[in-house]
């Protein structure tokens, strides 16, 4: 150890990326060779385990000697040296594409094990989502890029170095792909670059494009700006398709936002109205207080429908085309013009035409400045399309010399991936950049593999004013090396790309007084991973004043809109959509997204056709335990097999069909799970269209199919105890609106159900943990369960096991369809009505104070802490499956194999089994054996370390200070954490329990708070607050 | 056992005659060794003059240790030893602990009284028994007299008392 | 001395001696071992072996191999489990309060009956252990014994844990009762054996000599034997039931259950003594040791008990819309209804229906329906078991984690095992014991048969 230590330091003198020591450091990693040839049969025992340990004690010496030194600062004060089983924190930020949010990472003995949100940015304020939180495992992901290759074979970083500038720059004419940067210096690295090779240009293009907002800015503008969007300052919210929720450019952000607006209490008892009109049910549809359900065919007109109605209130001139009568649509526009200047209307539409009349109608309603902002643009999506279409049609006729894939698959996720592939071909030169093996990068000759954000420097410039730095938080695992880094060498620069960000970073250090030393500036903002220009200066490279005048006008928009969109179109009409998880499909390698239910859905592992209940029940389809059949989906000539899911809120005459699936390249827990939906993509207007709207055909064939959801009963049954809502009037006249009282007749009166018991109960002299949930604020984008899934090491099972209904999550977010109006029986009331109001419901162990599950344990395996927790005492457990039968919530999950070094499982549970992807466990939390329970244990790891910490400095815990991974990753702050016998914690002021009473059973005097299940009086840690619907009445 | 060695038995086929003649022998001042029968007759014991079993009291006394027994472990494990919040309920809920303490009870007693049983009748694996007529476990009664306990006597009057009261074989046995 | 009416149908028939009685029952045990009883040890340990394939498959890969999810969690074992408990009370029953009750009857019938009862009891215990997720440290953890670390002993909150005593005792309890009233007869064939079989025997018999001091105090012992496994049959079904009743799911928590899985449990153990009677008698023709009289009475028992269950079914309802409690009321409205209304209705017409049947004495006194209805009475059990256990669980409280429930085949092999088991149990016994408690018949021989000598 000694000795390694030494090398080590030696290592460190270099940079971190030397071949030289990268080579030694993978001699170090056991895993390593393993997980080229092993670890696919997944046979590494506890000794492998107990080696990679050694191994993560090396990388820890490194990571400690490393960072804080002279290059990253922890972001809490940690000591500098680190102590084995003390995690160091670090300011980072994620990035896929255009996809961003800051973050802090957490990392033990030098391995990055988690992800939170950095409350430091004004962007996503603390928030993270499903895709960021898993993102610490692809880093672990053993099918990553493990060195240069060209032409399929691993190769040293200097023989390619040595080659390849030479050949680009024989090439010519380079064209340079890449999904939207965020990042200034990777802009400049590019710029040098292309200085160097001469004719170079830099082509970006999204897979989930916004080409039709900022399309339409530079018609309507004159500037091609995304703007920065504020849900918070919107009353009235009107979205026609836009899932700005789950997928649509910014959604951490806009959540934040949007919960704002959404909190409620006494004091306060206003919330935003939010209209929704679309064809799939998406999240943000699901959230809505009015959705109406329309054809992809109709959102052109609706929207130019509601620029009328609104032009009609102003006064100003209607444009034809635009008298589409839409249940709700002049209701909003009525309210969206009592609320001008502070409402807010957006589209999903990637057409510019539609965006067009966007602008319009926000300019109408003033809203431009105030929840629109074109002053501070944003520039999460940059990407052009119709440039992309030429490319390919270029890339075809041969007229490219070089092409690089800097960090993106066009070939998987670009409409004309097809083309783009055969065009490869016919380029001279191909170079791909993407850390891991994908689409693109297997046709490409040579593949320079860039490091993994988590192992990268980087800068972004998010929005106007606003930026932040990545770090690395381990050093490389691979032979791979920085894909800018790369650019810069063959541009024949030699410096680092760390130096490089540095030089570029002196300019905002000039534009600043208040720190004088430019490495405190540096040490400062990469402590606080973000940085905000004092004064947004409008820098010279857009031109964009505080307010936007219109230069175009709207008339050819609406000719053209009312051109192409009739509504008496006739055939089926498919909707392509992304998943809040799988989103573009970047990420499908992990399982964790994998396994993460769609939050509508509730699907895992799988893309399927969404069809509306109406179809399913005229074509005789019927779904029972995720079984259904398979259906021939036929647009734009193509045709293929996928499974039919009937949804809820589908719209009639459309069906809906998710991208990001279908990957044949991803590595081998994505590869063949669901179909690839991308070729679908019309591009024939120019833009990438995900609404096909002609030449659609879906028939049903006899083969049948499972499909494995997490939940397959989706109402509620109208049982109270379960789901407890009201209207905001009916709340604002009575704050208990919706509760359900249960009382139980005893001595000739009816008592509460606490009032009964045979026992005194228990005191909890010191903590009594509790959580309190508001279902307004969940929006059900599940980023809990993918972060309590990497907190708490819970096992990937795979889909086999999820259709056997046996998935591990400790935390799922129950999503119950409202019946249809009126129903009573039990038959009518198991249907779904079809356009429901959606409830989102966290569940996860109740903690219960009497808990059902205690009593019946024969081998005191789970018991009540004296802080309130229900513990589980796994190896003490016996696995009768007692308690869990007799949970009333039904949250326990029992291990019902081995799924651990298990090569059945392998493919799937990657975290537990191969070498590489064990890195990613949580040390504080053990893996559990076969033949055991488990459960939610409300972080019973970190309360710990909390509590230490505390006793260290011989303090009281401060509130806040301890939290649950759950409410950590909440973008909303759904849920809240803390100690209940702390009468000024937010948990408790939130819940208001009278002050006094150590008892177990508190009182809480919060008129919205209620138990699920209060009748059985298992007296629960976790009290949920009413859903609040803000419209006339309920029609749940 | 060593004194008797020598016997006179009287075979009878029926219980009602064995009863009587039981009877009749005692009257006879004749001292009865002991009546095998293949299958237990009523009354038997009684003209026999045999004292009531005490069995049932050692099955009592058993099933009182069992009760305490139970109780106290339970109470011990669960107050005293390791007191645990389970259910919310207190450490030792008491109406929990009937059933164990039930069962114990019953287990206690009934395996207390066999092994009484078993000892008093000398009964185990391994026990040589005295056979003084294989039939007497098949369909005859035998009823055993020993010579040297009733010496007073002399042998043919007890073979004639034997006859009269209805034995359908008089013999005699003697073991070395 | 014993009290008789001279109205009743003699016990015996056939007019048998004390000596045709010996011979009649020790014939089984001395004899060759018959054609169909071969026949029928080769089939059941057939069915042993191929259980066996899925009993290893499931302690080898964990119990993930059986349909159970993460709502159903349990279903197939404990449905066996609580069957076969149910099936092992006859014995006991028949032998113990039937000997309080002083019911001579009983007498060639109670030997068999308990030895199907431990037999029962065994198959039974088997699953409680096997559905374990680790039963390597369940079957030692479960027992009060401190851990390794010291004082961490068992839960007695837990009805698991007292079904451990509870079924422990009833088994120790009916072990004993029944090898006490092996012992006599083991004599007889002790004293009619020779060479090793006399050997064997003469340990089996423990020494018995038949002495008017040892018949006097082994009537008491049975006697209050039968007084503690008297309460004992009744607790072991009571506690079962708490698992169940004591619980918070709807469907299980119901005070009615004791009463109501006891007369279950009567029901369903009367029934499979029939069955083995029936086929006992046949092929050891002892025809006039179980008479019709025999199979009347018990078939009387199951009239009673099983409209007793009848009841308890109705009664449930009716809790169920009384309590005003939606859950519950749910709970059984799906039973009815739900998706496996086929599981309820078919206990329906096994439990409820099937048994008035007996009502006609044709009927009641004929081997042939008295055969079927006895198979059919207990499947209707094993249903009852299944429809308590799954059909409560799959739709509980929260909607979101409503599931269905399908066995696999390891399921089916493991319950096929258990059937293994017990009848290559049973046809050992019926050939090496014997199977009619030879001193008891001949006690009550003389007063109830016809003719003696």
């Amino acid at each position: 150890m000694k000795e390694n230590k030494k090398t080590y330091w030696k290592g460190l003198e270099q940079l971190t990326n030397d071949p030289e020591f990268v080579k030694h450091a993978d001699k170090e990693f056991p895993g390593f060779k393993g997980s080229n040839s092993k670890a696919g049969e997944g046979d590494s025992s506890r000794r492998d385990f107990l080696k990679l340990m050694g191994f993560s004690l090396a990388a820890a010496s490194l990571a400690a000697c490393e960072a804080p030194v002279r290059k990253a600062i922890p972001y809490v004060n940690k000591p500098v040296d680190l102590d084995p089983s003390i995690p160091n924190y670090y300011a980072s930020t994620f990035i896929s594409g255009g996809d961003y949010a800051a973050i802090v990472v957490k990392t033990r003995e030098g391995r990055p094990i988690k992800v939170d949100g950095n409350d430091l940015s004004s962007i996503t304020q603390g928030g993270t989502s499903a895709l960021v939180e898993s993102s610490v495992l692809s880093l672990y992901d053993s099918q990553r890029m493990k060195g240069p290759q060209v032409n399929g074979e691993l190769v040293e970083w200097a023989a390619i170095d040595a080659e390849l500038p030479a050949k680009l720059r024989a090439a010519g004419n380079i064209k340079i792909v890449s999904n939207t940067i965020l990042s200034p210096s990777t802009e400049r690295a590019i710029q040098q670059f292309s200085e160097a090779m001469g004719e170079v240009e830099l082509i970006t293009y999204d897979p989930l494009s916004s080409y039709g907002i900022t399309k339409a800015s530079e018609t309507y503008f004159g500037s091609n700006a995304l703007p920065t969007y504020q849900f918070d300052k919107a009353e009235v919210i009107v979205s026609f398709g836009a899932d700005f929720l789950g997928t649509w450019i910014s959604p951490i952000e806009f959540a934040k936002q949007y919960s704002k607006g959404r909190k409620i209490s006494k004091q306060n008892p206003e919330m935003s109205r939010h209209f929704q009109f679309e064809s799939n049910l998406s999240l943000t549809g699901a959230n809505a207080d009015y959705r109406t359900p329309i054809r992809a065919s109709q959102s052109g007109l609706a929207v130019l429908s509601l620029y009328n109605l609104l032009a009609q209130n102003a006064g100003s001139g209607t444009v034809s085309g635009g008298s589409l009568e839409l249940p709700n649509l002049a209701r909003a526009a009525d309210e969206l013009w009592a609320q001008r200047g502070s409402s807010i209307v957006v589209s999903g539409s990637n057409d510019p035409n539609v965006q067009i009349v966007i602008n319009a109608i926000n300019e109408l309603l003033g809203n431009h400045g105030n929840t629109v902002d074109f002053s501070r643009p944003s520039y999460f999506r940059k990407g052009n399309d119709e440039r992309m279409n030429q490319l390919v049609t270029e890339m075809n006729a041969g007229s490219v010399g070089g092409i690089i894939f800097y960090n993106c698959n066009p070939v998987y996720d670009f409409a004309r991936g097809s083309e783009l592939a055969e065009g490869i071909a016919k380029v001279k030169v191909s170079v791909a950049t993407t850390e891991t093996k994908n689409e693109t990068a297997s046709l490409v000759q040579y593949i320079t593999p860039d490091h993994h954000y988590l192992e990268s420097w980087n800068d972004f410039y998010p929005r106007r004013g606003e930026y932040s730095l990545s770090q690395p938080t381990i050093s490389p695992l691979f032979n791979t090396r920085q894909a800018q880094e790369s650019l810069l060498k063959w541009a024949g620069i030699n410096t680092s790309y760390y130096d490089f960000i540095r030089e570029n970073w002196q300019g905002l250090f000039d534009s600043q007084e208040t720190i004088n030393d430019f490495q405190e500036f540096w040490d400062r903002c990469l402590y606080k991973g973000v940085y905000t220009e004092p004064i947004a200066a409008p820098s010279e490279d857009e031109s964009s004043p505080a307010i936007l005048t219109p230069v175009g006008d709207i008339g050819t928009a609406a000719t053209a809109l009312s051109r192409d969109n009739n509504d008496a179109a006739s055939g089926p009409e498919l909707v392509l959509y992304a998943k809040v998880g799988i989103g573009s499909g970047a990420y499908a390698n992990n399982p964790w997204l994998q396994e993460m239910p769609d939050p509508i859905s509730k699907a895992t592992w799988d893309n399927y056709v969404t069809v509306s209940q109406k179809w399913a029940s005229d074509n005789g389809l019927k779904m029972q335990e995720g079984a259904t059949k398979l259906a021939n989906v036929t647009a734009n000539g193509i045709s293929i097999t996928v499974p039919v899911l009937v949804q809820p809120g589908q719209a009639e005459g459309t069906i809906g069909l998710a991208l990001g699936y279908g990957r044949t390249e991803a590595g081998r827990v994505a590869n063949g799970v669901g179909v690839n939906a991308y070729p679908f993509l019309d591009t024939s207007k120019g833009h990438v269209s995900y609404d096909i709207l002609e030449g659609v055909s879906i028939e049903l064939t006899a083969e049948t199919y499972r499909i494995a959801q997490t939940q397959t009963h989706h109402t509620y049954m109208g049982r109270e105890f379960v789901i407890q809502e009201a209207t905001l009037e009916e709340y604002k006249e009575d704050a208990s609106a919706g509760r359900y009282h249960p009382e139980i007749y005893m001595d000739g009166e009816f008592v509460k159900p606490s009032k009964i018991s045979l026992w005194s109960g228990h005191k909890y002299s010191q903590h009594h943990w509790g959580l309190a949930i508001d279902m307004n604020s969940c929006t059900g984008c599940s980023a809990c369960t993918v972060a309590c899934q990497v907190e708490n090491n819970v096992a990937v099972v795979g889909k086999q096991e999820v259709l056997n209904r046996r998935e591990m999550a400790w935390i799922r977010i129950d999503r119950y369809y409202s019946s249809p109006e009126g129903a009573s029986s039990n038959q009518e009331l198991e249907q779904a009505a079809d356009n429901p109001e959606v409830t989102f419901q966290p569940m996860m162990c109740q903690h219960c104070n009497n808990a059902p599950c205690e009593t019946v344990c024969p081998v005191v395996a789970t018991t009540h802490s004296s802080e309130g927790l229900n513990q589980m005492t796994y190896n003490r457990c016996i696995g009768t499956r007692y308690c869990a039968n007799n949970c009333p919530y039904k949250v326990r999950r029992f291990n019902w194999f081995k799924y651990h070094d298990n090569k059945d499982f392998a493919g799937v549970n990657t975290p537990q089994n191969d070498d590489l992807g064990k890195m990613v466990l949580n040390p504080d939390v053990t893996v559990r054996a076969r033949g055991v329970m488990e459960k939610c244990s409300m972080c019973v790891q970190r309360i710990q370390a909390g509590k230490l910490s505390a006793k260290r400095e011989n303090r009281k815990i401060k509130d806040g200070e301890i939290n649950v991974a759950c409410a950590i990753a909440c973008p909303t702050e759904a849920l809240v954490f803390g100690d209940l016998n702390d009468a000024q914690s937010k948990v408790s002021q939130l819940l208001k329990i009278e002050e006094n009473t150590l008892s177990a059973n508190k009182e809480v005097n919060e008129e919205r708070a209620y138990h699920v299940l209060e009748e059985i009086n298992v007296s629960p840690n976790v009290w949920y607050f009413t859903k609040i619907r803000n419209k006339d009445k309920n029609e749940a | 056992m060593e004194r008797d060695k020598n016997f006179i038995l009287g075979i009878f086929d029926d219980e009602d005659i064995l009863l009587n003649a039981v009877r009749e022998v005692r009257k006879a001042g004749i001292k009865i060794h002991e009546v095998f029968t293949p299958y237990p007759i009523h009354g038997l014991d009684e003209d026999l003059g045999y004292k009531r079993s005490r069995l049932p009291i050692a099955a009592f006394l058993f099933g009182l240790l069992g009760t305490t027994l139970a109780l106290t472990m339970q109470y011990y494990m669960m107050k005293f030893d390791w007191p645990m919040i389970i259910g919310g309920k207190d450490y030792a809920a008491f109406p929990d602990f009937i059933p164990v303490t039930f069962e114990l009870t019953v287990l206690l007693s009934a395996f207390g009284m066999v092994g009484v049983f078993m000892i008093s009748s000398n009964l185990k694996p391994w026990a040589q028994p005295r056979i003084f007529d294989l039939r007497s476990t098949d369909d005859k009664h035998v009823m055993a007299i020993d010579i040297a306990n009733n010496a007073a006597l002399d042998l043919d009057s007890i073979k004639e008392t034997l006859k009269n009261v209805g034995a359908t074989e008089v013999n005699s046995k003697s073991f070395e | 001395m014993q009290v008789t009416s001279s109205v009743r149908e003699p016990l015996v028939t056939g007019g048998k001696t004390y000596k045709d009685v010996t011979n009649d029952v020790s014939r089984q045990v001395e004899g060759k071992p018959s054609v169909t009883w071969l026949l029928g040890l080769a089939v059941s340990v057939g069915a042993l072996l191929l259980g066996s394939l899925a009993l290893v498959a499931t302690l080898w890969e964990g119990i993930g191999m059986w349909g159970l999810n993460k709502t159903v969690g349990w279903a197939w074992d404990i449905t066996n489990f609580v069957w076969w408990v149910g099936i092992g009370h006859a014995g006991t029953l028949i032998s113990a309060v039937l000997l309080l009750f002083r019911q001579k009857w009983r007498t060639s019938i109670n030997r068999a009956a308990e030895a199907m009862t431990i037999f029962a009891v065994i198959c039974a215990a088997m699953f409680p252990i096997i559905h374990m997720g680790r039963p390597w440290l369940g079957a030692i953890w479960a027992l009060p014994l401190p851990n390794t670390y010291g004082s961490l002993w068992v839960n007695f909150n837990s009805p698991l844990l007292w079904d451990v005593f509870a079924i422990s005792t009833y088994f120790a309890v009916s072990l004993v009762f029944w090898y006490i009233g092996l012992i006599p007869d083991f004599a007889t064939i002790r004293d009619r054996a020779v060479g090793i079989r006399k050997t064997i025997y003469g340990a089996l018999s423990f020494g018995w000599d038949g002495a008017a001091r040892t018949w006097m105090r082994y009537e008491s012992v049975s006697l209050i034997l039968a007084g503690l496994a008297t309460p004992l049959v009744l607790s072991v079904h009571t506690i079962v039931s708490f698992d169940f009743a004591t619980s918070v799911i709807p469907g299980w928590h119901t005070t009615i259950f004791p009463p109501y899985f006891v007369a279950g449990a009567i029901f369903s153990g009367f029934a499979m003594v029939l069955t083995l009677m029936i086929v006992t008698r046949k092929a050891f023709n002892l025809e006039d040791y179980i008479t019709i009289g025999h199979i009347e009475l018990m078939n009387i028992v199951i009239i009673i008990t099983g409209s007793i269950v009848g009841i308890a079914y109705i009664t449930e309802f009716f809790m169920a819309w009384y309590s005003g409690v939606a859950a519950e009321q749910y709970a059984f409205v799906n039973r009815m209804f739900g998706p496996y209304w086929w599981a309820y209705w078919s206990m329906m017409t096994c439990n409820v229906i099937s048994p008035q049947l007996f009502w006609f004495k044709k009927i009641r006194t004929s081997i042939a329906a008295t055969f079927i209805l006895s198979l059919v009475v207990n499947i209707g059990m094993w249903f009852e078991r299944f429809v308590i256990i799954v059909t409560s669980l799959h739709r509980d409280y929260l909607p979101s984690s409503w599931v269905m429930f399908y066995p696999t085949m390891y399921d089916v092999g493991i319950y096929l095992f258990t059937f293994g088991l017990f009848f290559t149990c049973f046809l050992l016994f019926a050939k090496f014991f014997p199977v009619i408690n030879m001193a008891e018949v001949k006690a009550v021989l003389k007063s109830s048969s016809e003719k003696v000598k």
